[in-house]
C-alpha cells in the first residue's frame, strides 16, 4: 500500500498545530499557582458552559464514536445502534445526579470521585476501591483510542504494512509521545483547548460525509438494500447470519441492557467526572445536559456511515483482506470516496478525536492515583507541587497500561474494550450515586458488593470468546442470564448483584451495629452553588475530615 | 442552618422533571416500541428514524427540565437559605 502524500501532509500539519496548541495551552487562563492539582488536573475549575460543552463533548465522543461504532454497525447491523440509545439515555440520567456531585465536590474541593466517597463514608477502603476501579477502567478505554488511531494509520499505509514490528508501530508511538508530552506539561488545559479544533474537524467531516458519500454510492435505498443483503447472508465462521437490519426479538435484552449499562457507567468514568468538576457553576452542568445531545446526532449519523461503508464498492473486500478488521471500514471508505485533501482532514479528525479524550482520561486516572492512593497511603503530607508531579508521572504510566490492553486484548470489535471498562466502572455506581442521596448503605457492605461484582464480571468477560473465534477472551460483554433466560450485559448483571449484596449486608451490619464512617458532608452542600471566586472551605473541612478519617477508618 | 422543607411549588417542579426524565429514558430503553421497519421515512426504516428523532426530542425535554429547575431555585433564592452563602437550599 502506498502512502497518499496529500492526505499525509494534511494529517501531519494538523497534528503539528494540535501539538503546538497543546503545549501552549499551559499559558491559557494562567494563574500564579500552576503547580496546584486544581490547576493541572481541573484547569482551575473555571470552565463556563461553552468550554465545558467542548470539553465534555471531547470526553464522551471519542474513537468509540468514530471508529468502534461504525465498525460494529458495518459488521452486525442494528445491534450496533444500542450506542445511539445509550447516548440518548445518558443525559437524562446525568441531569438527576450530576449537579449534586458537582456541588458537593465544589464545596469540599474534591478533585476525584474517590475524594467524595472518602468524605461521605469516612472510608479509605471504599475510596481505594473507587480509585482502583477508575484507573483500571480507563485503560481499555484509552486502548480503544489507540486502536482508532492505528486503524487510520493502517489505511493511510503509514507503518502498518511493514513487517518490522517496531517500524509498524512507530507512528503510533510518536503520536503517543506527543500526547504524553503536552498532557504532562499543560494538564487539562491542553485537551480543553484542542477540543475546539477536534470538534470543528469532526462536525465538518460528518456533515460532508453524510451528504456527499451516500449520493455517490447510489442513495439511501441502495445503501439499506445492500446492508440488508449483507446482514442476512450467513457468516461462514459462525454459521449464523451476520446480523439484521431491524433488531430481532432475540437481541432486545442485550441491546437494552448494554445501552442502559453504558449510560449508567458513563459519568462514573473519572475523565467525565473530571470534565464535570472543571465547570465553573452548577448550572453549567444542567445547561450542558440539554446541549450535549447535539453530539448524539453525530453519533447516530456516524453509525449510519457503517452501512454506507458496506455499500461502497471495494470497502468490504479491503476489510476482508486486512484480517477482517471492521475498524478499517470507515477509514477505507474515506480514502476511496473523498478527494485526498479531504480524506486527510477526515483522518486528522479521527486521530485528534482520539488523542483529546486519551489525554483527559490519563489526567483523570492520574488524579485518582495521586490523591487517593499516593497521598492517602504513602505521602499524606505531600505538597501541592509534589502532588502535581506525581500526577504527571502517573499519567504516563496509565498510558503504558493502555498499551498493554492494545497488545494483549485482541477482539474482533474494538467496542469490546469500552464495554469491558464499563463492566468495571459501573460497579462504583452504588457508592457514588446512592451516596449523593443517602448514607443508609454501610461502607463495608458497599466494598463487598463492589468486590464480588468486579471479580465475577471480570471472570465472566474473560470466558467469552469473539464470535466465531473459540479460545479467545474478552470477545463479548453480554451473556445468558440463567434465571431470566435472556442475554444481558454483564456490567448490568454485576450492578444488580452488587446492589443486592450491598443492601443485604447493610441490613446485617446495621443489626450487628457495625459502625459507619464519619460523614463530613451536610445536606445543603449537595445543592450548593458557591461563587466561583469564593474561597473554598477546603482547609477547615478537609482538615477535620483527615483527622477523623485517620482515627476512624481501617 | 436553614432546613425548610420543599415548597409545594418546588415539589411540583421536581415531579415534572422526574416525569420528563423517565420519558426520555424509557423512549429508547423499551426496544419493542421501535424495533420494526415500517413506517418508512424515505429509505429509512422506523427503527432508524425513530432513534434519530428521539435525540433532539430528548434535548428539548432536558432544556425544559433545566428551565423548570432554575425557575424553582430562583423562587427560593429570596428565602432564608440565600443568606448562608451556599446558594440554593432545600
Amino acid at each position: 500500500m502506498s502512502i497518499n502524500w496529500v492526505s499525509f501532509s494534511i494529517l501531519l500539519f494538523l497534528f503539528a498545530v494540535v501539538a503546538l496548541v497543546g503545549f501552549a495551552a499551559t499559558r491559557w487562563r494562567r494563574t500564579e499557582d500552576m503547580l496546584h492539582l486544581n490547576e493541572w488536573g481541573l484547569g482551575g475549575r473555571g470552565f463556563g458552559t461553552f468550554v465545558t460543552w467542548f470539553l465534555l463533548g471531547g470526553d464522551v465522543y471519542t474513537a468509540y464514536t468514530f471508529i468502534a461504532v461504525p465498525a460494529l454497525v458495518f459488521g452486525t447491523g442494528s445491534a450496533g445502534f444500542f450506542t445511539l440509545s445509550y447516548t440518548i439515555m445518558v443525559y437524562p440520567i446525568a441531569f438527576i445526579f450530576l449537579p449534586r456531585l458537582w456541588s458537593i465536590a465544589r464545596v469540599h474541593g474534591y478533585v476525584t470521585p474517590a475524594d467524595f466517597v472518602r468524605g461521605r463514608y469516612g472510608s479509605r477502603g471504599l475510596a481505594l476501591a473507587v480509585a482502583f476501579t477508575g484507573i483500571l477502567a480507563v485503560m481499555p478505554y484509552i486502548a480503544l483510542q489507540l486502536v482508532g488511531i492505528q486503524a487510520v494509520l493502517t489505511v493511510m499505509g503509514i507503518g502498518g504494512s511493514s513487517s518490522n514490528g517496531f517500524v509498524k508501530d512507530l507512528p503510533l508511538i510518536i503520536a503517543f509521545l506527543v500526547l504524553a508530552g503536552y498532557t504532562f506539561v499543560s494538564g487539562l488545559r491542553a485537551p480543553a483547548l484542542i477540543a475546539f479544533i477536534k470538534d470543528t474537524l469532526i462536525y465538518v467531516m460528518i456533515i460532508v460525509a453524510i451528504i456527499y458519500i451516500p449520493a455517490r454510492v447510489g442513495g439511501w435505498h441502495h445503501i439499506f438494500g445492500v446492508a440488508n443483503t449483507h446482514l442476512t447472508s450467513t457468516n461462514p465462521k459462525t454459521g449464523k447470519p451476520n446480523g439484521s437490519l431491524i433488531l430481532e426479538p432475540v437481541g432486545y435484552w442485550a441491546f437494552a441492557t448494554t445501552a442502559l449499562g453504558s449510560a449508567l457507567a458513563l459519568f462514573m468514568y473519572p475523565h467525565n467526572i473530571t470534565g464535570t468538576f472543571a465547570a465553573r457553576r452548577r448550572n453549567v452542568i444542567r445547561r450542558n445536559v440539554a446541549a450535549l445531545p447535539a453530539y448524539s446526532v453525530v453519533l447516530g449519523l456516524i453509525a449510519l456511515l457503517g452501512y454506507v461503508a458496506l455499500a461502497t464498492p471495494g470497502v468490504a473486500g479491503q476489510v476482508k483482506a486486512h484480517d477482517a478488521n471492521a475498524q478499517l471500514a470507515l477509514p477505507f471508505m474515506f480514502r476511496d470516496m473523498f478527494p485526498s485533501w479531504f480524506a486527510g482532514i477526515a483522518f486528522s479528525a479521527v486521530v485528534i478525536g482520539a488523542l483529546v479524550p486519551a489525554a483527559i482520561m490519563s489526567i483523570a486516572a492520574a488524579n485518582l492515583f495521586c490523591r487517593n492512593i499516593w497521598k492517602e497511603y504513602f505521602r499524606p503530607n505531600a505538597s501541592n507541587a509534589e502532588q502535581t508531579r506525581v500526577a504527571q508521572t502517573a499519567s504516563l504510566l496509565v498510558k503504558l497500561g493502555a498499551l498493554m490492553f492494545v497488545l494483549f486484548v485482541n477482539t474482533t470489535y474494538a467496542i469490546q474494550l469500552q464495554l469491558l471498562g464499563g463492566i468495571w466502572i459501573v460497579q462504583t455506581f452504588p457508592a457514588i450515586v446512592a451516596g449523593l442521596y443517602t448514607r443508609w448503605f454501610n461502607r463495608w457492605a458497599l466494598v463487598i458488593g463492589w468486590a464480588v461484582a468486579m471479580v465475577w464480571g471480570t471472570i465472566e468477560a474473560y470466558q467469552l470468546p469473539s464470535p466465531g473465534k473459540p479460545g479467545t477472551h474478552f470477545g463479548a460483554s453480554s451473556d445468558t442470564l440463567p434465571l431470566i433466560g435472556h442475554t444481558v450485559y454483564i456490567g448490568l448483571t454485576g450492578l444488580v448483584m452488587n446492589l443486592i449484596i450491598a443492601v443485604l449486608l447493610t441490613l446485617l451490619f446495621n443489626a450487628l451495629k457495625v459502625p459507619g464512617g464519619i460523614d463530613e458532608t451536610q445536606p445543603h452542600q449537595f445543592v450548593a452553588d458557591p461563587e466561583p471566586d469564593a474561597p473554598p472551605p477546603i482547609p477547615v473541612i478537609a482538615g477535620v475530615g483527615h483527622e477523623t478519617g485517620a482515627a476512624d477508618s481501617g | 442552618m436553614a432546613h425548610s422543607g420543599p415548597t409545594p411549588r418546588r415539589t411540583g417542579a421536581w415531579v415534572l422533571i422526574t416525569v420528563l426524565v423517565l420519558i426520555s429514558i424509557l423512549g429508547t430503553l423499551i426496544v419493542p416500541i421501535y424495533a420494526r421497519s415500517s413506517p418508512y421515512i424515505g429509505a429509512f426504516p422506523f427503527f432508524y428514524w425513530y432513534q434519530l428523532l428521539w435525540v433532539p426530542f430528548v434535548a428539548v425535554l432536558m432544556a425544559i427540565c433545566y428551565l423548570v429547575s432554575t425557575h424553582g431555585s430562583r423562587s427560593t433564592a429570596s428565602g432564608p437559605a440565600a443568606h448562608d452563602g451556599s446558594g440554593e437550599a432545600r
